[in-house]
């Protein structure tokens, strides 16, 4: 598969590339940002069409087979692409278009924007490689470029206040959390002296330590600071409001769920898969989600300041996500396990769809009338009808209307969680109240008398309403063969996932 | 040249323009020596960098401002990631990474130990070296042009 490195090399030429054409002016480099990161959204549908057809995937870098000479052990980095991975790069493709073509109309007024782009396209960078690498010293440095990308953009509008205290307050504690997973993969190669996931799957279930048990909770607590999980959460309520809307739309809808959620399962599964009491793990993260579920979706409630509200709505979010993931561990190899895995799959991949939706929404919100103040918004729905209108989508796709794409996965989640214990589900659905209550207030107030600030706002221009309309579209499309699109991708993505021997047999078959 | 305010002494700067070069030269000797001893791209465009902040620091901000052009490190920063990225592209037809001035030619394929060999690594080395340098003294002059204290 020769199209692969592409999706690391036309973002890295991109980026590169950017200071040279910034020389060029404004348009050339919306133009070139556009430009880049919709060939990466070609080169990644067309890396998922493969990979649906064909199978896993395996790159080499550096020569054609991972083994080294005279040996059967894999020495080199090696790029693993299996159905879950082809899955989040689609996501992380389409999103990223949408956010760097909504940037050329909702940034206008910034300056710094070289800068700007060119971090916009490392976030992406660094996101394609933690869902195509198979290696685990490479997945750090991806995971540290979109995470020191994403402290810069968090902080990107630096004349004000809060950009910079939720940008210190997000790279300190992220720095943190980054460190948590550096320490856990020298645990591990300290001890197995291998880097290489499939590889070391190999030798962690020949010889299980204490070492790596150590490792893998170095590793949870990390990722599930990444992912936004409560009890560390904060950061996240505060850099979403902070950043510009495109930002925390990827943020939200790609950053927490590569570098948190996406690499829990990855190492959960393709590399501890054997060697460890699934069903321990799983409550584990069982019960992390449980809080993240009520806490997320119950401070969504409360809140005035709109970006807020959907911050905690993406907490709450990320629980279904957890919830879903840790039954997938603690019931494997059952069929409610399967389903459960699938939804949280689901669920990811259409919670992405529609929080960067709403956030695309609040940035035009925002960028049309300066305020955030739920309680100053009443009545947009009279000037801002098209946005109102893709609001109203987005907030009923997130709360899991039958018609839409939320239905489904939650659905999913909800199914697995009754059947796998009654009480993992009635927190689900509590969760779902409080997110239901939430979204019905904001639409309250969209809908209401206009008040007077909204009187003069209007649809934003078409640069930031197509990436609405686009993303809108497939909310609603997806929603429309919902069982289709579960049976034909997100089961088999669930049982690609699941299945560690394939995995492993990938990467010492040589490809 | 005058002693503005914020300057060093003339001691200091009389040494800077002794030094300077010296660091300079250096710096450079590790990175085109990354193959073959310690150090490489990263150390050399530090090293290399401490030139330019030791510049900085003896002449002060007036003078630096005089000869540092931004457009012109950043676009360097740039080229740098290109030429590495170019020099990890020049083996795509086998794989990305693939060292095939090592293995073909047509230069830096010379013997294991001498200047010219050892494949893409030299050109990766000066690519890096070029970014390194440049980045971390358009760091420090940013860092330094700063505003001011108080608002």
């Amino acid at each position: 598969m020769m199209a692969l490195p592409y999706l690391i090399i036309i973002p890295l030429f991109g980026v590169f590339s950017m200071p040279v054409v910034s020389l060029a002016g404004r348009k050339a480099r919306e133009a070139w940002a556009a430009l880049i990161s919709g060939a990466t959204l070609a080169v990644g549908s067309w890396v998922f069409y493969w990979v649906y057809r064909n199978g896993t995937i395996l790159y080499t870098l550096g020569a054609k087979s991972p083994l080294g000479q005279g040996v059967d052990f894999p020495i080199r980095i090696v790029w693993e692409v299996d159905l879950f991975g082809a899955l989040m790069v689609l996501m992380v493709t389409l999103v990223s278009f949408m956010a760097v073509v909504y940037s050329t109309g909702y940034m206008r007024h910034d300056t710094g924007l070289d800068k700007y782009y060119t971090l916009i396209l490392i976030l992406e960078l660094g996101m394609l490689g933690i869902a195509i690498t198979g290696d685990l010293f490479n997945f750090y440095v991806f995971l540290e470029i979109m995470s020191i990308a994403s402290y810069a953009l968090v902080a990107f509008r630096n004349d004000t206040w809060e950009g910079i205290e939720a940008g210190i307050k997000y790279m300190f504690a992220g720095s943190l959390a980054s460190s948590l997973v550096l320490l856990g993969i020298t645990l591990l190669y300290g001890q197995y002296g291998t880097l290489t996931m499939g590889y070391l799957a190999v030798k962690l279930s020949q010889n299980p330590t204490v070492t790596a048990k150590v490792a893998l909770a170095l590793f949870i607590a990390g990722l599930l600071f990444k992912s936004g999980a409560s009890p560390v959460h904060m950061w996240l309520a505060d850099a979403h409001p902070a950043a510009p809307s495109s930002i925390s739309a990827m943020h939200s809808g790609l950053v927490i769920k590569i570098g948190g959620l996406y690499a829990l399962a990855r190492i959960a599964f393709s590399i501890y898969g054997a060697s460890i009491s699934r069903e321990t793990v799983g409550w584990v993260i069982i019960i992390f989600a449980c809080i993240t579920l009520i806490v997320g979706n119950a401070m969504a409630v409360i809140q005035t300041d709109m970006k807020r509200l959907l911050a905690y709505s993406s907490v709450g979010q990320v629980g279904y996500i957890l919830l879903g993931l840790g039954i997938g561990l603690a019931a494997y190899g059952s069929h409610t396990g399967e389903v459960a895995l699938a939804g949280a799959i689901y669920h990811t991949f259409n919670h992405a769809l529609m929080k960067a939706l709403l956030f695309l929404i609040a940035g035009a919100v925002i960028h049309q009338l300066g305020t955030r103040n739920l309680n100053e918004l009443s009545g947009l729905a009279k000037t801002m009808p098209k946005t109102t209108f893709a609001f109203l989508v987005g907030a009923a796709a997130i709360v899991g209307m039958p018609p839409l794409n939320g239905f489904a996965s939650k659905w999913l989640i909800y199914e697995s969680s009754a059947l796998f214990n009654p009480v993992l589900g009635a927190i689900a659905i509590i969760g779902t109240a409080f997110c239901t209550a939430a979204y019905v207030r904001v639409l309250y107030t969209f809908f209401g008398r206009p008040s007077e600030k909204v009187l003069e706002a209007k649809d934003p221009e078409a640069s930031m309403l197509w990436p609405m309309i686009i993303l809108a579209i497939a909310i609603i499309v997806m929603g429309l063969f919902p069982w289709q699109i579960s049976d034909r991708v997100m089961l088999p993505v669930a049982r690609a996932l699941e299945d560690q021997l394939a995995y492993v047999a990938t990467l010492m078959g040589g490809g | 040249m005058s002693t503005t305010d914020g300057d060093m002494g003339v001691v200091v700067r009389t040494s800077a323009r002794a030094t300077i070069p010296l660091i300079g030269i250096f710096g450079a000797y590790i990175v085109a020596h990354g193959h073959l001893t310690p150090g490489g791209g990263f150390q050399g465009g530090a090293t290399i960098a401490g030139a330019g902040i030791l510049f900085l620091l003896a002449f002060g901000l007036e003078e630096m401002k005089r000869h540092f052009n931004k457009n012109l490190y950043s676009a360097l920063e740039g080229i740098g990631g290109l030429a590495f990225l170019g020099a990890a592209m020049l083996g795509i037809s086998v794989a990305f990474f693939y060292n095939t001035l090592w293995h073909n030619g047509p230069f830096f394929n010379g013997n294991p130990g001498t200047l010219l060999s050892a494949g893409y690594l030299p050109i990766m080395n000066l690519a890096v070296g070029l970014k390194v340098f440049t980045g971390l003294v358009s760091a420090m002059a940013g860092l330094a042009l700063y505003r001011r204290w108080r608002g």
